[in-house]
Parts: C-alpha cells; structure tokens; sequence
C-alpha cells in the first residue's frame, strides 16, 4: 500500500496500464467528507466527480477522482446512493472546487448535495427542471 | 478664535451588477459573469456558464467510440489534437491496442505544433483584451504556417480527427517533415521578436506584474492545472508526472514561474512554445519507419465492463477522459474533465478587490475556452 | 415642354455627369462597408478570427471592423453553435440592431444545428433560422475563411446585384 495513501480508506490496487487509475476505493455515501477531509490533507488534487445512472440496479454511482501534483497517484473513490431519493453530503466544504463539480452532476442527474451553497443548474438554463443524463430521460 | 472643521460626509457605499457578457469582446467565448461592483471595484464575480453547452456527454452514450471521435475535436477546438488524444488513448487502454511507435511520435510532433498554434490564439486574444491590435496579426500569421502543415496531413484547419483508435488517419508525408523542420527554424527568431516587441514593452508589464495573484494552495484547492499552477510555482504538467505516449523519451521542460501573477502564467506560455519546438525537433530526429495503424483493429469495438481513464496535458491544463463501459458498443458513460473548468472556477474567489480591467487581464491570463468548461 | 429623350441628355452631357439610382448607390455603399457583429459563439469564431486576421484580410472587402455593439454593426455573422439558454441573448441582439441589417449564418451548427443534432437532444436551437432571417448560409465545420469571404461577396451579390470578383472556377 502506497505510504502517501491515507491508510482509514479502502484503496485496493488497480492495474495502472488497462485502466489508468492507480487505486479505487468504494465507501459508504455518509463516509465522503471524512475521505474527502483525509485525502486533502494528504494534498491530494480533486480531479472532478462523475455521476452514473445505473437505472436497472437502483442506484446512481458518484466517483470522486484525485491525483497529486507531485507523483503519478491517481485514485478514485466511489460510492452509491439510492436512484429514489439521491442525496450525498457536499465536500465543497473541503475542496472549494468541488462547488462547480457538484452543479454540473445536480444539473445531469438530480443528485441533491446536502448542505452546498448554490445548488443552481450550472450548465442549463436557470429555469431547467430536467435532469439529462438520467438514462429515463425523455427530451 | 475656533476654526471650524467641516466633517467628512460619509456616503453609503452602494455596489450595482454589472453583467459581462455572454456576448463581450472579452470573454473569449459565451461566458457570462455578474459582477457586484463597487465603483470600479469587483465586489463578487460569479461566472455564469451554460451558453454554449452542447451535450457531449450525452453524444457520449448516443454514439458508438468512433462515431464519438469528432465531437472531441470540438470540445476544446484550440487543442484539438489534445482531447482527441485522451479519449483514443482511453479506448487503446480498455481494448489493449498496441499503437506503432511511428504513430505515437507522430501524435507526439502533432499534439505540440497544436500546442503552439493554440498558444499563438491565446497571445493574440489576450493582447487584444489588453489594448493591443497588432500581436493578434502576427500571431494569426505564424498560425497559419501551422494550420498549412496540418491540413496537409489531416485535411482541416482546426477540428482535426485524426488520431483513430489504433493509430493515426494516414501516414505524413516528405513535405510535412521538411515543412515542420522549416517552421521550427522560422518560429525561434520569431519568439523573439515577440519577446522584444510584446513581453519587454512597459505598459504590458504594469498590466501584468503584480496582477491578480494566485498562491500554489488555491490551485490545489481548485483543481487549477496547467500554466495557471505553473505560474504559481508548481511544476504539474501531465506529460512530466503521468507521462503518455512516448514524453518519456523526450528531453524538455515544463516551465515554471513562482510570482503567481498573470505575468508569471504568459511567461509560462511563451516558453511552453519554445520547448513545443524543442520537443518538435526531437521527435523530427528520432521519427522511426512502421505502420501507423495498429493491427487487428475491431470493426465494431466493445471495451470490456469497466471504467477506463486517460490524461492528457492540453493546451490549457489537464484534459481527462473517464469511459464508463457496460460491454456495449456504445458507452454507458464518457465523462470529460475540462481544464478550463477547473481553472475559471477559482475566478471569483481570486478576483475580489480588484479593478476591473484588472479582473480581465486576470481572466485572460487563464486562457479560457468556453466550450471546454460548457461541453 | 418638348418631352426629354434620356438617351438624348446622355449623349449631350459631358462625360463626368453620371446617372444613377440612389438605391444602387446606397446599395453600393452598404455593400462595401459591412460591419460585423463580433458574435463568435465557438469553434467558427476562430475561422471569422482567422478571416480577419493576416492571410485572408477581410478589411480589403470592408468588413474588417467588428463592432462589439449591435447598434453599430449591420451584418451579424452568427459563427456557433446557438443552444436554447443563449436564444434569447442572440434574439435581444439581432432586435438591437439598426435597420438595414443582415445575417449570415456562418458553419453548419448556424445552419441546422449541425452535428449537435441527435434523437432526444436537449439544449441546441436547430438552425438559427428558427429565430430570425438570414441572408446567406455558409456551410462547413468549421468553413474555411475563403468561404466566409465568398459568403461576403454573396451578401454584397444580394445587396447590389452584382458580384465584386468573379466566381474562381474549378481547377
């Protein structure tokens, strides 16, 4: 396990050549902002946040993907929340740059970031109330 | 006998919003930012996106991988190469192609005479924010000698698609090698004169020195990648710490500049152009013979279930491609990480207080494409 | 009064005296000074920067100054995509404009919304021609500069009736 990790998060290593991520960690949506927290601390960069709709499961998937500055470390945290009602803490709190990413991914899936804010729509229009990338999107 | 002291009356500060944009000279863009304003002074700038928002991500999951290639071109069209490059070089990952060095070189050669041209765009624009006409027409100029040479080879001036996955479009040819050689040699003197003419004039430097200051730790906060963490002391650049392709064979720097200030972030371009050449020249040497296509590319390609992630370092900052594959032939999800985004979004925190053309140079000096952060 | 005979009065007066239709002159005029809107929305803006820039040089046919204020310019070149958040800004510009105006819909995303186009797209106006008139369409992705050049000397064609240069054949 790689010493800059910090050691409280699942990381579980990744095959770097195939799929360009060093470690991937999956944990429970009310353990981000304690992961978020840990991995600023270890000056980690947020790289961005990616929502999946996974529809047939049930459930919308979020990756919060980090980097350093100062080594090639890429590592991924991921997590699921219920499709029904998705809500996750913010860790704009943490990162300020998570702000923009957590829009964009409230604009394409609905996902509510407790305690952001401005949950406004980002990149829609400032009236939209449809959430594109859900896959039951209907234009 | 008293004197009488009249009081200072003190007038209550009032601020008014004044919105820039989405159509201004100035934002390089359809970019909108409401700015609460106190006399000339910048209260709070908060930028408002979503003008040009074109749904790539959503073309994402409507289109097969190859289908998808040419909506990279035009995600950050200044760097075309550059984006197109990461998403292949996600697709060769998952599907395990092996690319010829030939064709990796060549990515290489074409990926940095995009840099330049990109760079020439943005030296234009930004002088043209500050007042200044001319270097926009010498900057098109050189540009044009670079859009010359990659026409020759991929057929278009600016939304090139010619990465493929597996390799390149078709092969260059004698007249691109000996061209590129002679635009190396015609673009130092060149860089120059930009230099004597542009970085040494004295107005530009009271514009530049000392303006909108950006520290190491907000970049790392913000995500900021690219010249903007360069000029703020940090030496990230995606080619040096994560090396793709074949940079690990080339000999170049990724400058650095530690003021933090927007003319700490243009001298980071301008010497970005002058190892673009170096690493140009490198590759124009050490250019092997082979295929340009690897073999046995799949008609119809299904990437294995699984996410795959490539990074590059685009003109602008780190691009990043994130594919979210659910064994089909089209993907279940591409997720696109834009340096632009990341770099506008420490805007409104680092542009309090100052006066507004101040503010501009600040926002030039971060070298914004709109459709990268809107996608 | 002896009715006048106009081929009479041509051949009487002295050459420099010329006749002519105001309008054809005004046309003439207008044709030759078109001042674009600088509406660059995306990636055809960087080909209108070009048109304008060194090379191509749209100041040999008038047109090389892009007026930032709609109440200036006559001619908006809409170079972009145009999607439903920003229809209503480009809608308030053309408005602004002074009469006579123009517009050239310039790259395929002006057109008919271009490669944008997809079943269940959302967020792109297909076609700016959905919003107002234009004059010329100038397809492309991005068009060349020589071809927003050529779609300049079309809109002078449809100002005057007659064509600046000729039409360069075929090689």
């Amino acid at each position: 396990m790689n010493p800059k990790l910090p050691p409280s998060i699942p990381f579980q290593p990744v095959d770097y050549a195939a799929k360009g991520c060093h470690f991937d960690a999956v944990i429970a949506a009310d353990k981000v902002v304690e992961a978020a927290a840990l991995l600023d601390g270890a000056g980690f960069v947020l790289d961005t946040i990616t929502g999946v709709d996974w529809m047939a499961e049930g459930q919308m998937e979020l990756v919060y993907d980090f980097f350093r500055l100062e080594e090639a470390l890429r590592v991924a945290v991921r997590t699921r929340i219920p499709r029904d009602n998705p809500e996750i803490a913010t860790i704009s709190g943490v990162y300020p740059g998570a702000n923009w990413h957590e829009r964009e991914t409230h604009d394409f899936f609905g996902i509510r970031f407790t305690g952001h804010p401005d949950l406004t729509p980002f990149l829609l229009p400032e009236d939209a109330t449809y959430h594109p990338l859900r896959k039951d999107f209907v234009a | 006998m008293t004197t009488v002291q009249a009081s200072p009356v003190e007038t209550p500060r009032e601020t008014f919003v004044l919105n820039l944009g989405p159509q201004h000279p100035a934002t390089h863009g359809v970019l909108r930012v409401k700015m609460t304003m106190d006399g000339e002074y910048v209260v709070r700038a908060e930028p408002v996106c979503g003008y040009i928002h074109r749904m790539q991500e959503k073309m994402g999951e409507n289109r097969t991988y190859a289908q998808f290639l040419p909506n990279t071109s035009r995600i950050d069209y200044l760097s075309a190469m550059t984006c197109t490059h990461a998403f292949v070089g996600a697709i060769e990952r998952a599907a395990k192609l092996r690319v010829p060095p030939r064709a990796e070189y060549i990515r290489v050669i074409t990926s940095e005479l995009n840099r330049i041209s990109s760079h020439l765009v943005w030296w234009g624009a930004f002088l043209l924010d500050l007042g200044g006409f001319t270097p926009l027409l010498y900057a098109f100029d050189d540009r044009e000698k670079i859009l010359d040479l990659l026409e020759g080879i991929t057929g278009s001036r600016l939304t090139y698609s010619y990465y493929r996955i597996g390799g390149l479009y078709n092969d260059v040819d004698e007249a691109f090698l000996k061209g590129t050689r002679q635009f190396v040699a015609q673009m130092r003197p060149r860089l120059k004169m930009y230099r004597e003419l542009v970085t040494e004039n004295i107005i530009f430097r009271k514009r530049l020195e000392g303006i909108g200051p950006i520290s190491a730790e907000m970049c790392r906060q913000y995500g900021a990648t690219g010249p903007v963490i360069r000029g703020s002391g940090v030496a990230y650049d995606v080619r040096k710490i994560e090396p793709y392709s074949v940079y690990s064979e080339f000999d170049f720097m990724a400058p650095t500049f530690p003021e933090g200030d927007s003319k700490a972030r243009y001298l980071v371009r301008m010497e970005e152009i002058a190892q673009s050449l170096r690493i140009i020249e490198q590759g124009l040497d050490k250019l092997p013979a082979g295929p340009v296509m690897a073999e046995k590319v799949p008609r119809i390609l299904k990437l294995p279930v699984g996410d795959y992630c490539y990074a590059v370092e685009a003109a602008r900052g780190r691009f990043g491609v994130r594919i979210v594959s659910d064994g089909k032939e089209i993907p279940y999800r591409v997720k696109l990480r834009s340096p632009s985004l990341s770099n506008l979004s420490l805007f409104e925190e680092a542009s309090r207080g100052m006066l507004l053309p101040d503010a501009l140079a600040l926002m030039g000096s971060l070298d914004l494409v709109i459709p990268d952060i809107d996608r | 009064m002896e009715p006048q005979d106009d081929a009479q009065i041509l051949k009487d007066c002295p050459p420099c005296v010329k006749f002519a239709k105001l309008d054809e002159l005004l046309a003439l005029g207008r044709a030759n000074s078109l001042w674009p809107l600088t509406f660059g929305l995306a990636c055809c803006a960087i080909e209108m920067m070009a048109a304008g820039a060194s090379r191509f040089d749209l100041a040999r046919f008038g047109a090389e100054v892009f007026r930032p204020s709609p109440r200036q310019a006559d001619v908006m070149i809409v170079a972009g995509t145009v999607n439903k958040k920003m229809a209503l800004a480009v809608k308030t510009l053309y408005d602004q404009m002074a009469e006579p105006k123009w517009v050239i819909a310039m790259g395929n995303c002006a057109i008919s919304g271009g490669p944008f186009v997809f079943p269940g797209q959302y967020a792109v106006i297909e076609g700016v021609d959905k919003l107002f008139p234009v004059d010329v369409y100038i397809p492309g992705c991005p068009p060349r500069p020589e071809a927003l050049i050529e779609g300049l000397l079309k809109l002078e064609e449809k100002l005057t009736g007659k064509r600046r240069w000729p039409v360069v054949p075929p090689q």
